[in-house]
């Protein structure tokens, strides 16, 4: 797939890249609010902080005057990190007056991004309530009136639906209703819930229940899932007793002779009157291994069981 | 953005060799004629197909020039193959393969699962090998088709193919085997009549061998249980039918004959080497996917930790430099390449994988150039990541914190 992004997205990034003046990358030291989203196994993550100008009669007041993100992320992830940073400082914004930027004013700023990407974006607003509610904290303002849903800053403890991305059951809720996500690839090209093995679409719990019961059951557009006619060969070809007595002479009268050289056999499978087996232990990738196999293992086998068997070495 | 393009992902697609397009011009032009034609204008391009199914057949030490079919492209011939190898199977429904197939194989598989077809996926250990006894133990009374692939795309691991499909026949000779050798004709030794003496059907495409897009070929080995599944004329004997690429047929042959005339193997492995060697002694914190495992030598997968392909791609691209990357942002889905996971690559690095594919236009000036240009593109991107400590020169304190492992 070529990149489809908006030469304002390729700029940002390539900014960033070169440390270019004016970029937001980096790190704040000591900053007055520091939030992080996403992981590793997602695929992408953000860390975002702030220092603010402190107003003394009301911490309310306080006004971010510098803002900067570290990223781990493709393209449009660096470039939607630093158009979060840029919103904010361009706009003087205190902290609380920042959490109204959602991630379509940043899809704008970028002049757009491709559907798969708009998780992106999210993950900004994701990491910038983190660091705010990490401001409010630190200078004692209560969250309750900042209009932030506290209830948020305990998603991580919910029950994880999407398991690949590690996703709990009350942030895709949330995610759902504010985003107004309607359908299950609307919720994987937001917040990627759902992206990778696609187990939680249709399982009880899983997206499809909640996007129904958020928005009512909807036309059942999942497609029915079949029960595959599973054919069971449990007839096995090898008589027990052949098996048996293979069983007894390696045990008796091969491992005791491979075990003076630090060696082993393993029996892989025995199919009719074929033994398919090899050298493992010190034995395994000795260049006397093929003369072994013939000496100690085959003759052994074809003396002690049956003469007709064949010894297939792995 | 660079004036020069230095193109390094030839298990992508390669450059058309200037004499394999020479090839192809006169079946552009005077030549026109329908080969299956009874005039004698059209005997010229009827011809150039025999020629060159002898030289495709010489490429890969087929017995017999009339065991090569050619068709539009790999895909095509793993779809041929699987099919045709179920529907001359007919009492049996189980079908394996490997993990790491290529989509052409695996979308096939699981469509005959859907089907009703049981199928069974090989695992790979953390370098990419899969172990015998496992296909050993995985085949059954019903197993129709054992289709395992040459060398994978990704990471250039090389499975013993001939050791396998020895192994096969010895289990039960009515087993149909197939590989996809896509990556490794023309890259390596092939020899049907020896080594690969017990494959039935092999697989490969054109425009990864500098022959154009749109052509490829499938070996089927006489007396092979295989049924046609293109039908509706006689051409290539019924086995595939339509009207023959004349153009694309003659410009395979010529590409063959070239790859046979110079082994640029030994070429490829030094140049691979002194990548490789010179990354690792640049660059801390990344794996090379496959190390241990006997691999092409045209093919490195590297995983930076801590960083995004996609970035690294688009930033290489600003230095000229085309190569891939297993990471899901650039495939398209979320989901980071299957063929990194069944490797058990830790996630911290699966998604900062890079792959670099040679070719015998490649130069050591342009593997000077990635050299000089990837550690510097890590570096910079490593300066953005939250993850790591540039003071240090490894990753932050906290790391674990964030670090996530599904498929540890």
């Amino acid at each position: 797939m070529a990149w489809d992004y908006s030469e304002k997205v390729l700029q940002l990034f390539r900014d960033a890249m070169a440390s270019k003046a004016g970029t937001h990358m980096g790190s704040i030291e000591s900053p007055d609010g520091i939030g992080s989203h996403g992981s590793l196994s997602c695929g992408d993550a953000l860390e975002f902080a702030f220092r603010v100008e402190k107003n003394d009669q009301d911490p309310r007041l306080d006004r971010i005057v510098e803002a900067r993100y570290r990223t781990f992320g493709c393209t449009s992830a660096i470039a939607s990190s630093e158009a979060l940073c840029a919103l904010i400082e361009e706009r003087n914004l205190t902290p609380v007056e920042a959490l109204k930027i959602t991630n379509a004013d940043i899809v704008d700023y970028l002049d757009g991004l491709p559907a798969q990407k708009l998780h992106c974006s999210v993950m900004g607003a994701e990491a910038l309530q983190a660091a705010v509610a990490d401001w409010a904290g630190k200078r004692g303002v209560p969250l309750a009136e900042l209009g932030l849903d506290t209830a948020m800053l305990n998603e991580d403890e919910g029950r994880i639906v999407c398991r690949c991305f590690n996703l709990t059951e009350p942030f895709i809720r949330r995610k759902v209703k504010e985003l107004n996500l309607r359908t299950i690839a609307d919720i994987t090209n937001s917040i990627k819930a759902g992206g990778a093995c696609s187990a939680c679409h249709h399982e009880p719990g899983g997206l499809q229940d909640i996007l129904d019961d958020t928005w009512g059951p909807q036309e059942s557009t999942s497609e029915a899932r079949q029960e595959m006619p599973q054919s069971s060969s449990s007839m096995t070809r090898t008589p027990f007793q052949l098996s048996r007595e293979i069983d007894r002479v390696v045990e008796s009268e091969i491992r005791p002779r491979l075990k003076t050289q630090g060696g082993d056999l393993e029996i892989v499978e025995i199919r009719g009157k074929k033994v398919f087996c090899r050298l493992i232990g010190g034995c395994q990738g000795c260049s006397g291994a093929p003369q072994t196999m013939k000496l100690v293992v085959e003759d052994a086998l074809k003396s002690r069981v049956d003469a007709e068997l064949e010894i297939v070495a792995i | 953005m660079a004036d020069r393009i230095i193109y390094l992902d030839n298990n992508a697609t390669t450059q058309i060799a200037p004499e394999v397009l020479e090839s192809m011009m006169p079946f552009l032009r005077d030549q026109f004629f329908n080969p299956s034609s009874t005039y004698p204008q059209a005997k010229e391009a009827a011809r150039a197909i025999e020629s060159a199914r002898e030289s495709v057949a010489r490429l890969v030490g087929a017995g017999s020039k009339s065991e090569i079919i050619f068709n539009g492209c790999a895909t095509e011939g793993n779809n041929s193959a699987l099919w045709g190898a179920v529907r001359a199977n007919p009492g049996r429904r189980h079908i394996i393969t490997t993990a790491v197939e290529h989509p052409a194989v695996l979308e096939v598989v699981r469509e005959m699962e859907r089907q009703g077809y049981r199928a069974t996926y090989l695992p790979v250990d953390r370098q990419g090998k899969i172990d015998a006894a496992d296909l050993v133990r995985a085949i059954g009374d019903d197993t129709a088709v054992v289709s395992i692939m040459h060398a994978n795309n990704e990471t250039g691991v090389i499975f013993p193919i001939g050791s396998l499909a020895t192994l096969t026949k010895k289990v039960d000779p009515l087993v149909v085997f197939h590989t996809d050798a896509t990556q490794t004709v023309g890259k390596m030794r092939i020899d049907l009549q020896n080594d690969l003496k017990d494959v039935d059907i092999l697989t490969m495409s054109g425009h990864k061998l500098h022959a154009p897009k749109g052509v490829g070929a499938m070996f089927v080995r006489r007396g092979a249980r295989w049924r046609p599944t293109q039908l509706g004329g006689h051409q290539e004997r019924g086995r595939r039918a339509g009207t023959e690429n004349v153009a694309s047929i003659a410009a395979l042959g010529a590409a063959a004959r070239m790859l046979m005339a110079h082994d640029e193997s030994i070429r490829a492995l030094k140049m691979r080497d002194r990548l490789e060697s010179a990354i690792k002694a640049k660059v801390p914190n990344l794996y090379i996917n496959g190390e241990g495992a006997p691999r092409l030598p045209n093919t490195t997968n590297i995983a930076f930790e801590f960083v995004e392909g996609e970035s690294i791609l688009l930033a290489l691209n600003d230095h000229g430099i085309c190569v891939s990357s297993g990471s899901a942002c650039t495939s398209g889905s979320l989901d980071p390449s299957h063929v990194l996971k069944a490797m058990d690559v830790p996630f911290t690095a699966a998604h900062g994988s890079v792959r670099i594919s040679t070719s015998m236009f490649t130069t050591d000036d342009e593997v000077d150039a990635v050299i000089e240009a990837l550690p510097e593109v890590i570096g910079k991107l490593r300066l953005i990541s939250p993850y790591w400590d540039a003071a240090k020169k490894g990753p932050r304190e906290n790391v674990s914190v964030f670090i996530q492992e599904k498929y540890r």
